[in-house]
């Protein structure tokens, strides 16, 4: 933090810049959500418990397609459907963890209120708590598609990937992730803790309306519209066209790819504004109502 | 006039703490919290135990408690050993802890105060009237419907205040009940005590505080106590008369001076301690007469001090204190001595 | 010194509603669980839902998808509400008042529990409701004595084990988060609440009955899709039944021991007051 010296030796503090400030914020919190994530217990265990949460639920799927598919894995829209809950797994850990910091952080740790008296850039703290749980998300995802190629017979060979399709999406995706985690955020500064939080309520409702695990064209006309207007569906049809070379969706084939990607890209801007603008209105309601350090556990 | 009949009783009390040492994995080192502590609490007594923080105060508290099992030694608390037998020392007890946010915040103050009396058996009917008067005596009646997420932190301390009270318990542990409260909440608190174990001889209080005047105004007896060990107890009074013989002094010279390594070396200097207090150098004295007033005064003036202020002074309990531990009591607490009066 | 019984038993009952009325009128304070934990988690149901209608399951799976859901509103509030819930009621100063309250510390997990089943059942009532409704879910149950007595048997067995887990993670901190967190998925995949759990192999299916909800979803999609169930059968409904009713005891029993036993242990380690981990 720079200094200035005023006339008669006052000295006062020069405010760093907006963006100095926020990339602090960034940091401060992503090491903080590092901290409080993997340092519970020993490495071993940590890396046991990131692995085998989403990989349950990516089985789960395995399972439901053994018991009913005909074909069985065999099923032509297998791979779309397990690389689509695959990828999926960033849409938990990214919403869960930026959510469910101001939960954290008001009522566990009593620090969000501290938060808001700190010179720090809030928003780019919310985002930087769910820093953490996308890497363990990367390390899950990694896992869950190495699995489906080594032991379900997907196949993903290396040369037919789109790999600057794949990574475009991906920091695109990640981006649209963050802002929606920023908007439940701020839903959650004026909700209290329930069992669901709304981060997984909220990735639930994406389970269904963006065609991870079943194509869009299954959903009814209405649910169909709701799912096309989300960044997540585009995202999980650039990530399946970059893997796979389709996406599966019958109801976005007629797009070409730069289209999906430019829709994904615009889509995400619309949210990121979206998203700040409610953030904010969130929070001056619950300063307004005095809301920044309710317990509500119950 | 039978035996004396003793609310607490603790022999040896020692609790050790593992902690992890940081700088090398797998590793401990240990803690001594409470270090032999020997103390003995007369039914219908206000006991205070007075410490700086750190001094081991919330540890007997937790141990009498049946919160915490100590390492070695015993405790007894309404003649039922806390370790032998915790649950029947828990129909006995209450404790209140300063600065806890214990609570739902969805519930009113009142229906807190009503969940906590269920957990005790209570009849509803009771509770409730037992609630009302509760929160009339101290002050926060008008907030019996808000919701306890919305008060402050005094007022959700005056509601723990409360809850503590409720039970009527035979042996209640105050654990530095009045700290972070503003002067008018921290006296309605006192006087609320003081008036409340007067009027109640069957019962008996502990309060732990590390508020020099909070223990000599409301504590019939009081222990001293510092890194685990018990130093001292008595009655507040006659802690002080212990001092009497010796004579106390507060000066000011100007300038923020360290003037220990001088003062070490005056004949008659039985103990001392400075702070800095508005640029200047606050010193407390204790001499062994007050012949010694003369060459310390000589010894200040060739340091090339200037004395601004000189004061005799009837001992306190900080001096009681500083004379045991050599160092005073606002100095260990870190700028928590002096108490919301 | 002779027990007061009938004190005893009143002030375990005081206890048992005191410590239930937060949950029940947490609710109507704050009402934002309707969407949260009715509605959300109804839209992932609905995904599972349209999985199977995408492969061209059979209409009675959607009834497994359905009834799957409704009782994972049960097993989510195990895990949140009763095994983590010793931890953060740690962690907000609670729990040190609860321990030297001289009252069954059965009774206050009693009381998270019935607080914790009555919000649970209306909003698995509101899954199963718009299951039937939204999806048009086939329920046509052959015994509804034996579905309620499973359904029953089902919720005492799994909220004993919510209490035997409680005193199992009074011990921890933040590791009793973290463990309820691992747990939630895998359990979603070995009790078979989206397919039946016959389909993972007898053996692992026998292992996941530690979990009463295993044998409680199975016993109660035989009741519910008899013919469709023939293939995927786990064990005979009476088995279950009996399962169930052992489980029950059982987790009863040892969560009454783990409890004074992991008190003990965390009096003497220091670690029932220690907060912020």
């Amino acid at each position: 933090m720079g200094e200035a010296r005023m006339g008669h030796g006052e000295r006062v503090t020069a405010r760093p810049s907006r963006l100095a400030e926020s990339w602090r914020s960034l940091k401060v919190a992503a090491w903080l959500g590092w901290q409080i994530e993997s340092n519970w217990t020993d490495p071993f265990l940590f890396a046991v418990y990131s692995v085998v949460k989403p990989v349950a639920g990516a089985l789960i799927l395995v399972f439901m397609y053994l018991v009913v598919a005909r074909g069985g894995l065999a099923n032509p829209l297998f791979p779309y459907i397990f690389v689509g809950n695959a990828f999926y797994i960033y849409v938990n850990g990214v919403l869960l963890g930026v959510s469910w910091a101001v939960i954290d952080d008001r009522e566990h740790y009593g620090m969000l209120k501290y938060l808001y008296a700190a010179p720090l850039n809030i928003c780019t703290y919310l985002v930087g708590r769910g820093v953490a749980q996308t890497a363990i998300a990367t390390v899950a995802t990694a896992i869950t598609l190495l699995f489906g190629v080594g032991a379900l017979g997907i196949k993903i060979p290396p040369g037919g990937v789109d790999w600057g399709l794949l990574a475009g999406a991906l920091v695109l995706g990640l981006a649209a992730l963050a802002f929606l985690g920023l908007l439940l955020g701020g839903a959650t500064l004026l909700t209290a803790r329930h069992n669901y939080f709304v981060g997984q309520g909220v990735a639930g409702a994406l389970y269904l309306l963006s065609g991870v695990v079943f194509p869009l064209d299954v959903l009814p006309q209405g649910l169909r519209w709701v799912g096309k207007s989300l960044p997540v569906t585009y995202w999980l049809e650039a990530v399946r066209r970059a893997l796979l070379g389709d996406g599966g969706n019958e109801a976005l084939r007629a797009l070409p790819t730069g289209t999906v990607v430019l829709i994904l890209a615009l889509s995400t801007v619309v949210l990121a504004v979206a998203s700040v603008l409610f953030f904010r209105w969130a929070e001056r309601i619950a300063h307004r109502r005095g809301l920044l350090d309710m317990q509500t556990m119950h | 006039m039978g035996a004396r009949e003793f609310s607490i009783e603790t022999q040896d009390l020692t609790r050790v703490f593992r902690v992890k040492r940081r700088e090398a994995r797998g590793q401990t080192r240990e803690v001594v919290a409470l270090d032999r502590a020997t103390l003995a609490v007369e039914r219908g007594e206000l006991f205070g135990v007075l410490g700086p923080n750190g001094a081991g105060k919330t540890t007997l508290i937790k141990i009498l408690a049946t919160l915490l099992s100590p390492t070695a030694g015993t405790a007894r608390v309404a003649g039922v050993d806390v370790v032998e037998n915790p649950w029947e020392v828990r129909r006995h007890i209450g404790m209140v802890s300063g600065g806890e946010s214990s609570g739902y915040g969805l519930l009113t103050v009142e229906e807190n105060l009503w969940m906590f009396s269920q957990f005790y058996g209570m009849r509803s009917g009771e509770a409730k009237k037992r609630i009302r008067e509760l929160l009339e005596v101290v002050g926060l009646a008008d907030r019996a419907k808000t919701k306890i997420y919305h008060l402050s932190t005094g007022m959700r301390q005056k509601m723990n205040f409360a809850r503590g009270f409720l039970t009527d318990p035979e042996v209640l542990f105050l654990d530095e009940p009045t700290i972070g409260l503003d002067v008018q909440t921290a006296r309605t608190l006192r006087t609320f005590t003081r008036g409340w174990i007067d009027d109640h001889p069957d019962r008996t209080i502990l309060l732990t505080t590390h508020y020099m005047y909070e223990a000599d105004e409301l504590c019939d007896r009081v222990a001293i106590i510092d890194q685990g060990r018990v130093l001292a107890c008595d009655a507040p009074a006659a802690l002080k008369r212990g001092l009497q013989g010796e004579a106390v002094f507060r000066l000011t010279v100007d300038g923020d001076r360290d003037l220990g390594p001088l003062l070490g070396r005056v004949d008659g200097v039985q103990r001392f301690a400075h702070a800095a207090r508005d640029g200047h150098t606050e010193l407390d004295l204790i001499l062994a007469d007050e012949n010694a007033l003369v060459p310390v005064l000589t010894a200040i003036q060739g340091a090339g001090a200037r004395l601004l202020s000189l004061e005799k002074r009837e001992p306190t309990l900080e001096d009681v204190f500083l004379r045991l531990v050599g160092r005073s009591l606002t100095e260990v607490s870190e700028g928590g001595g002096e108490p919301p009066r | 010194m002779a027990v007061n019984l009938r004190a005893e038993t009143l002030t375990f009952l005081r206890t048992a509603w005191g410590r239930a009325y937060p949950r029940v009128v947490g609710m109507q304070r704050e009402k934002s669980w309707m969407l949260f934990d009715v509605f959300l988690p109804l839209l992932q149901v609905a995904a599972y839902v349209y999985i199977y209608r995408a492969i061209g399951a059979p209409p009675e799976f959607t009834g497994f998808v359905v009834l799957g859901g409704a009782m994972t509103a049960y097993w989510m509030n195990i895990l949140w509400s009763m095994a983590s819930q010793l931890y953060w009621e740690k962690e907000t100063g609670n729990l040190e008042l609860f321990i030297i309250a001289p009252t069954s510390r059965m009774a206050i997990l009693l009381g998270m529990a019935v607080g914790g089943i009555f919000a649970t059942t209306i909003r698995a009532l509101g899954v199963l409701l718009a299951g039937i409704l939204v999806f048009r879910v086939p329920m046509a149950p052959t015994s509804v004595p034996a579905l309620i007595g499973v359904f029953l048997l089902t919720l005492v067995a799994l909220y004993g084990m919510g209490m035997l887990m409680a005193s199992l993670f009074l011990l921890w901190g933040r590791q009793a988060w973290h463990i309820a967190n691992l747990f939630q998925e895998p359990v979603f995949l070995v009790s078979g609440f989206y397919f039946p759990v016959r389909a993972l192999g007898f053996l692992v299916a026998l292992g996941a009955s530690i979990v009463p909800i295993t044998l409680g979803l199975d016993a109660m999609r035989q009741l519910l899709y008899p013919q469709m169930m023939e293939g995927f059968r786990f064990l005979p409904v009476g088995v279950e039944l009996g399962a169930l009713a052992v489980l029950g005891v059982g987790f009863l029993f040892f969560a009454h021991r783990a409890l004074r036993f992991f008190e003990n242990l965390a009096r003497r380690e220091g670690r029932l007051t220690l907060r912020g981990q």
